[in-house]
């Protein structure tokens, strides 16, 4: 008899998410994915908009400032006293002139200290707006992205467990965690390229009035670096892919190895797998200097441009300006102007990597925010009655995880309000996916589930959920406290009810045994919890919602006795006066439930209660006795 | 650059050939240093790269040698954040602010060379504020430095969180628990958003005060120095010389905001990755040469106890007991009476004490570790697998073997027809990207691979408590024949399986309650015998034949 659990699921849920990496399209600039990202910064717009113009004042207020040191200080005071001659060729002052004649009249002041305040003036304006630009910008951004990530949790949240049939965690989370990093990165440099613009539109500006030929000569740089730009992302393309792929392989090793570090040591493989791990992390080091490579040509490309554009500058426009004689402020100014050009795009190049990044990003967010798989939800939904009667009812129902593998065939049974039902039958059943289906995790098409004569698929699933209590194998403890973990957010659920329900599932005891009882914080996954301790605890949290059906699926785990006697008994009490129906896998279980339900390959062989079966001599009678046989083997020459 | 000496040529005043030449001479610097910068930002940022390897490297070796006791300190989750995020941080100070140091070392070191050389009175009046500009700097380094540590840490938050509440998806949607956890993850997502913000505002007042403080000296330097020149005192050559200094010498001050944090962020990587590093190994590998090259399988337990660190409690108390040569020994007793530790003891998976402990007349702290565990196969009583096909997974300590001696320790395990019912059989890759396999599957594949090492000693820690009672009795019939007369420790809470054993051992709160055969325990009419009444009687601990599952609501 096979053992495998079927994991092959429906045709449409069917896909290798780990392939998606390979999908991603890795396109030179894809639009897009800006629009996308900025839906989520759309509510805080205004934010946004009132940090564009802080950084525009502030930029203004940079500018500014050096006008004033070039034009007003040194020209205006300083040689302006000393020699009489004007300049043929007038590099703008921007006012700043005429405002510092203006300070000198209102404050009474000697030119030198009105340009000394005006100096100041810009610079602590710059100081504080510029402070208040990063504020809000910054502030635009978290919020923006943290909006983002809840969403993403949120919709990871609503995918169905089918889908996490197939997917690694480790590689869902990274999108959550640091995807969303890299889009901050990527979106806090573009928010600071803004302001580097600012002084390059006054520059060009003013260079452009000064003269028009030059600033032409100057523009045809700009395809230039638009096409180096295009090239070096070209280039480098596969191997910024190849250096993501080894960085993935680094990491998922060294998780792996952590994981499984006893079966490690105790194999005598750390050496091995230290040299496993060292060959990717070379091949990775080999990848990672050819991307520098390229990525420092570019670099250095873009750096020699701007000196290029500097030299056409003095070439072509000092010398004439200065054959007309410029003032020596004027001078100034224009070397400073030839920065302000320069230096946006210095910026843009080195900004690129971070981009590019951003963008590999960008994309597996949102393909995992275009994950689609979900369960069919009701258009018009169904109310389940306030208080559930606890009739559950499976009509005909035909279920395969694919079109090819039925693995329910005409599945039909009625559990009466209170009554317990057990499911028994091999590995491979189909008892699961019976809980499964009532649980509403799968669509189905052949048939109809009813709990008190309504279809559970004409409910929400989310509502189906709330009001079954389902106890599985796998036990997660979330992080909190003991007592967090009873409640689980339920408002109906006060301490007092919790411990009742531990005292009653002989939790309470074990609890109370912890450091801090009831508010003992548990660790991920319940690791400081026992098998048989975490197992009590589920059915503290069941019994504490009090729902008015129970689905449990015992666990098979090894448990020692005592332990085992205590969870026999607080299970007992758990399913006293509720519809429960259990996959059972202990004997005593199934003598407790009223009616016992065998699976067979899918179908239903035998339903009745277990004496009635037993009387049936047929598969659980057979099964039975195999369990007897085994222990009169036991109480060989020691029968009681 | 050239550009300030130029310009100062210029105001000297000499005609456009001179330009000419300057901008010929300009270009052959930009060649110049085209190739040296491009070479030295070669050269630091493959040192970033070279030395992320490096720490890599090194944290994968460290935690190579680490037990229980630290992995419980640090989570599998928190050594990625460490080993990914941290190194990362380390890089970036390498490749980013190593440039940033030399600029900050000697540009200033220059302009304050050609300030005094030129005029030392209006240098001195900028040194008041080198003070201010230090202390300040230092204090909000701190300010960084805390609120760094601060954002780390949500951020390791924020990764657990959604690796627990994904790891557990099924229960939370089985419990309808979607809406309470994305209430609970909007907490830490924006509790990271404020610490994150935190750091941001302290980032930029760094990058408010700093230039502010330059431009401060600016201002006197340029009022001052201004009016020096309007009373003759000084030409206006020099004080534009001058001014281009004082740029030379307050750019590196206004990016020393940036250098700060990336020097603050390194600093509180180091320290996390320090953690890792710097952590002892927990088991010394301190191997006598007396030791027996081959063990032989025979125990003798002195008087051992042993307490966990930080425990008030000893695990074991005084056990004594020896184990011949090929006995096959079971151990029973409750959660928490000590069987898995005692079986960690015997290949020193925790910290074994000297004197407790004897293989074949040696200490086993005296054996070499590799010795140790290779000849004494441990299987636990966790069954984990890797990722990776069945065959390496069965054959793991040894990747080369053949495929015929892989077949047949599978054979040995009851593994045959679950393998061949795989297309790719052998080479099935099992775990999270491939074939989902049972917890019985899962229990045979790791006791395969404890099979197939042929060792001296063979621990089964509980091993088969998701496999059906019938295939059990298979694979202990089959492991009789091939143990043969090598020695067999196994931990079970089933009688059916510990009755096969030639003496079983019962631990009771640390203690040797019982030693004897299955029949002198049953006579003896205690622990043991009790045990087995109830396993009996009730049908309690044995699982239905066959019906045996381990198919949850989760692919197990």
């Amino acid at each position: 008899m096979s053992e495998t659990v079927p994991t092959i699921k429906k045709p449409a849920l069917r896909r290798d998410h780990s392939m998606f990496e390979a999908e991603l399209s890795g396109a030179v600039l894809n639009v897009h994915l800006f629009v996308r990202i900025l839906h989520w910064l759309k509510p805080y717009k205004l934010i946004l908009a009132l940090s564009g113009v802080l950084v525009l004042l502030s930029s203004a207020c940079t500018v500014l400032m050096e006008v004033v040191i070039s034009r007003v200080l040194v020209d205006y005071i300083i040689t302006g006293s000393q020699s009489q001659d004007a300049p043929q060729v007038e590099m703008p002052d921007l006012y700043m002139i005429d405002l510092t004649r203006w300070l000198e009249n209102w404050l009474e002041m000697e030119p030198i200290y009105a340009a000394g305040v005006l100096f100041f003036v810009l610079m602590i304006g710059s100081t504080i707006v510029g402070h208040w630009h990063r504020l809000t910008l910054v502030s635009a951004i978290v919020h923006g992205l943290r909006d983002l990530r809840q969403d993403l949790f949120a919709h990871l949240e609503a995918r169905p467990s089918s889908f996490y049939d197939n997917v690694a965690v480790g590689r869902v989370m990274t999108r959550v965690t640091n995807d969303v990093e890299s889009l901050y990165e990527m979106l806090r440099g573009m928010g600071s390229l803004v302001g580097e613009f600012v002084p390059f539109f006054v520059a060009l500006g003013i260079m452009l009035s000064t003269s028009v030929e030059m600033t032409l000569v100057l523009l045809c740089l700009v395809p230039v670096v638009g096409g180096a730009t295009y090239l070096f992302r070209q280039a480098s393309r596969e191997t910024f892919r190849l250096v993501r792929n080894t960085v993935s392989a680094l990491n998922q090793n060294l998780q792996e190895n952590l994981s499984g570090m006893q079966v490690v040591q105790l194999s005598g493989r750390e050496k091995r797998n230290l040299e496993g791990y060292t060959r990717i992390n070379k091949t990775n080091r080999r990848y990672e200097y050819r991307s520098i490579n390229l990525s420092i040509f570019y670099g250095a490309f873009n750096d020699t441009l701007a000196s290029i554009g500097l030299g056409i500058i003095i070439w072509y426009g000092a010398g004439e300006a200065l054959q007309q004689e410029m003032s020596l402020g004027g001078v100034i100014l224009f070397t400073r102007f030839m920065t302000m050009l320069f230096n946006p795009v210095v910026a843009l190049g080195e900004q690129l990597n971070i981009l590019f990044r951003a963008m590999a990003s960008g994309e597996r967010i949102f393909q995992a925010l275009d994950w689609d798989e979900q369960i069919h939800e009701p258009e018009t939904p169904a109310v389940l009655p306030e208080r559930l009667k606890g009739h559950v009812e499976f009509r005909s129902v035909d279920f395969g995880y694919d079109a090819e593998t039925q693995i329910l065939k005409d599945v039909s049974v009625v559990v009466e309000p209170g009554k317990r039902l057990a499911i028994v039958g091999p590995t491979g059943s189909g008892k699961s996916t019976m809980i499964r289906l009532l649980g509403r995790f799968y669509d189905f098409d052949h048939g109809m589930i009813f709990v008190d004569g309504v279809d559970v698929q004409d409910v929400f699933s989310s509502e189906v959920r709330r009001r079954i209590g389902v106890v599985l194998q796998d036990f997660h403890i979330f992080s909190g406290t003991i007592l967090d973990n009873i409640v689980l957010g339920n408002p109906a659920v006060t301490r007092e009810r919790a411990i009742e329900a531990a005292k009653t599932v002989n939790a309470h005891a074990f609890i109370l045994r912890q450091e801090n009882g009831y508010d003992t914080e548990l660790v991920e996954r319940g690791a400081n919890l026992s098998q048989g301790q975490r197992q009590l605890l589920a059915f503290a949290r069941v019994l504490a919602a009090d729902p008015e059906v129970l689905i449990l699926d015992e666990a098979t785990a090894s448990i020692d006795t005592e332990t085992e006697i205590l969870i026999q008994d607080g299970l007992r009490k758990l399913m006293a006066g509720r519809t429960s129906i259990v996959i059972a896998h202990r004997l005593q279980t199934i003598q407790e439930c009223d009616h016992v339900l065998v699976l067979h390959y899918g179908e239903v062989k035998e339903y009745g209660s277990h004496e009635e079966l037993l009387a049936m001599k047929g598969l659980y009678s057979t099964l039975h006795e195999l369990q007897f046989q085994d222990v009169s083997l036991d109480e060989d020459g020691y029968a009681s | 650059m050239g550009i300030d000496e130029i310009a100062l040529q210029l105001q000297g005043g000499e005609g456009p050939h001179t330009v000419g030449a300057i901008a010929l001479i300009s270009m052959s610097c930009v060649v110049g240093r085209f190739l040296f910068v491009t070479y030295a930002r070669r050269m630091i940022r493959r040192a970033g790269i070279a030395v992320a390897y490096d720490l890599r490297q090194a944290v994968y070796g460290a935690v190579q040698h680490q037990g229980s006791e630290f992995f419980s300190h640090i989570g599998v989750g928190d050594i990625m954040t460490r080993a990914i995020q941290d190194i990362a941080l380390i890089q970036r100070l390498i490749a980013n602010g190593s440039v940033h140091f030399i600029i900050i070392i000697y540009a200033p070191l220059f302009a304050i060379t050609f300030m005094s050389w030129k005029s030392p009175a209006l240098t001195m009046l900028i040194l008041p504020v080198l003070p201010i500009l230090f202390g300040y700097a230092w204090w909000i380094s701190r300010e960084m430095a805390a609120t760094s540590k601060v954002v780390q840490e949500r951020l390791s938050d924020l990764s657990a969180h959604v690796q627990e509440n994904l790891s557990g998806i099924r229960t939370v949607q089985a419990m309808a628990q979607e809406e309470n956890e994305i209430a609970r993850f909007w907490q830490t997502n924006d509790a990271y958003g404020v610490a994150f913000y935190r750091q941001a505002r302290v980032q930029s007042l760094m990058s408010a005060w700093m230039p502010l403080f330059a431009g401060i000296a600016q201002l006197v330097i340029l009022v001052y120095g201004g009016k020096l020149v309007l009373d003759d005192e000084m030409s206006v050559g020099d004080l534009v010389f001058f001014l281009f200094c004082l740029n030379m010498l307050l750019q590196p001050i206004r990016m020393a905001g940036m250098f700060i944090t990336l020097v603050q962020r390194a600093i509180v990587g180091s320290r996390r990755l320090g953690e890792i590093l710097e952590a002892e190994p927990e088991i010394a590998d301190t191997p006598t040469r007396k030791t027996p090259d081959i063990i032989t399988g025979a125990f003798e337990l002195r008087d051992l106890s042993f307490t966990y660190p930080g425990a008030s409690e000893p695990s074991l108390k005084s056990l004594n007991l020896v184990i011949e040569h090929g006995e096959s020994i079971g151990i029973v007793g409750r959660v928490g009476a000590g069987k898995s530790t005692l079986l960690k003891l015997f290949t020193r998976m925790v910290d074994t004490p000297k004197g407790v402990l004897y293989i074949d007349g040696s200490d086993v702290c005296d054996f070499p570790l590799m010795q140790l565990r290779s000849q004494v196969a441990q299987v636990l009583q966790d069954p984990f697998l890797f990722g990776e096909p069945l065959r390496n997974n069965i054959s793991y300590d040894e990747p080369g073997r053949r495929i015929d001696q892989v077949w047949s320790s599978a054979d040995a395990a009851a593994l045959r027809g679950t393998i061949e019912s795989f297309p790719a059989q052998m080479e099935t890759v099992v775990g999270e990207r491939g074939v989902t396999l049972s917890g019985g599957q899962k229990q045979r594949t790791t006791l395969a691979r404890g099979l197939i090492r042929e060792a001296p000693v063979l621990i089964l820690d509980d091993c088969f408590s998701s496999v059906d009672t019938e295939t059990e009795e298979h694979i202990l019939g089959r492991l009789k024949t091939m143990r043969g007369d090598r020695t067999t420790i196994l931990v079970s809470h089933r009688v059916s399986t510990l009755r096969h054993c030639d003496r079983i051992v019962v631990l009771n709160e640390g203690e040797i309650a019982e030693v004897g055969s299955h029949e002198a325990l049953l006579r003896a009419d205690r622990i043991y015998a009790e045990l087995e009444r109830v396993q009996t009687q009730s049908g309690d601990r044995s699982q239905l034949d066959d019906l045996s599952t381990d198919e949850g609501l989760s692919p197990a």
